[in-house]
């Protein structure tokens, strides 16, 4: 059952109680929460996702909750719990929603070494994963934006997960996060996209969430094979360029994008090097979403 | 400076080596540690990820594959090339007990 087909009152109240169970990639996760927005959140951005039983098991079981009473009141807070521990410091209330996708960002980073797991942006086309890692500010979730807005489907806006098994990246479609004046890009460049509310003076500026797309969700659990491995950064004043990476290079400046290489050890860089191996890196440098799109739509075929 | 000596990887150090092109990179398993090497140096891991080496193998090897200007101290830059993995801990030096 999707979640789209309760009613709001019903993801309300599961919410308010027991918690609300749905499926995100490869993970069950049980969601509580009493903030009005982050139950606007999930029916507008979630609607495609599938909702659990009570039976089912839950790897995540997570809270979004008013520290204390009192808070309710002045300057009111939100806390973020995973199996009643608090990875974070309470934020303003009016971010719960952001706080939901960070601490998610969390609970996955930190609990899944069955993955390497790289701090970047996947699509697919023609079943060839384009994998763009990147730090914050460098234009990936953007991009990713741009061409999931095209057709593309989509894996992961925010990480990565290379599976140490078998080399496939498993999806993770999420809502995709846009801060600041990628929003705007974003909102211009495809007007259908359907946007979450703005959560503004975050410690990352504004943040707004882009729904993804119906059939990315459908096919969680659908992997593909890595095939182009490319380091985006945006620049306002810049042509498109695309620039072959040397394999080596390539590996060095990826190791820098991954949550949790150390942990895995050797495991993190024969998962590192396979993925080299199969896939052709690129530094790349932009301004132009149209041409961006152009382009990789032209190598993914 | 390493004559007499046997050149190869770590006994206690697991180092895993990744060629790509001309270059490498290394993967030092004791400290996680992860090196890109270029140039020569790519030349002597080729040789020392197969099994150890003398000075006088690996230069024969850079011989085979480099040529090198009239005034260039190969023998001197294989050295130094060697004293640096030594440092980083990515080759060991033994006493050569065939030689």
């Amino acid at each position: 059952m999707k979640l789209e087909t309760l009613s709001k009152k019903t993801v309300f109240r599961a919410l308010n109680s027991d918690g609300l169970r749905f499926t995100i990639g490869g993970f069950n996760v049980c969601l509580s929460s009493s903030v009005p927005a982050v139950a606007e959140h999930l029916l507008s951005l979630y609607g495609a996702f599938d909702v659990l039983d009570n039976t089912a098991f839950i790897d995540f079981y997570t809270a979004l909750e008013p520290p204390s009473k009192l808070r309710r009141f002045f300057r009111p807070q939100v806390n973020f719990s995973f199996d009643g521990y608090f990875p974070f410091k309470p934020l303003p209330y009016k971010q719960a929603s952001a706080m939901f996708e960070w601490g998610l960002n969390w609970c996955i980073a930190s609990h899944s070494h069955q993955y390497l797991i790289i701090h970047a942006s996947v699509v697919v086309r023609n079943r060839k994963a384009f994998i763009f890692p990147g730090v914050p500010g460098s234009g990936k979730s953007t991009l990713c934006a741009a061409l999931v807005s095209r057709g593309w489907r989509l894996l992961s806006d925010e990480m990565t997960l290379l599976s140490v098994s078998d080399g496939c990246v498993y999806p993770l479609p999420r809502p995709i996060s846009l801060k600041n004046r990628s929003i705007d890009v974003i909102q211009e460049f495809a007007p259908d996209a359907v946007m979450g509310s703005i959560v503004k003076n975050t410690a990352k500026g504004s943040i707004g969430h882009v729904r993804p797309p119906d059939n990315s969700v459908a096919q969680y659990n659908t992997p593909a094979q890595p095939a182009k491995l490319i380091f985006p950064k945006y620049d306002k004043d810049s042509n498109t360029v695309l620039t072959t990476l040397s394999k080596s290079r390539a590996l060095l400046k990826v190791t820098e994008n991954c949550f949790n290489y150390n942990i895995l050890g050797v495991k993190g860089f024969n998962s590192l090097s396979n993925l080299i191996d199969v896939s052709d890196c690129y530094d790349f440098k932009y301004s132009n979403l149209e041409e961006a799109v152009a382009l990789f739509t032209d190598l993914a075929h | 400076m390493f004559e007499n000596n046997l050149i190869g990887l770590p006994i206690i150090a697991v180092i895993h080596c990744r060629f790509w092109d001309d270059e490498c990179v290394i993967y030092n398993q004791l400290t996680g540690d992860v090196h890109l090497i270029d140039g020569m140096g790519v030349e002597v891991f080729k040789v020392l990820s197969k099994k150890a080496a003398s000075r006088i193998q690996l230069l024969k090897n850079l011989n085979s594959v480099f040529e090198w200007e009239m005034d260039f101290n190969a023998e001197d830059f294989l050295d130094n090339l060697i004293n640096e993995y030594q440092k980083l801990g990515l080759v060991e030096v033994t006493k050569n007990t065939c030689a």
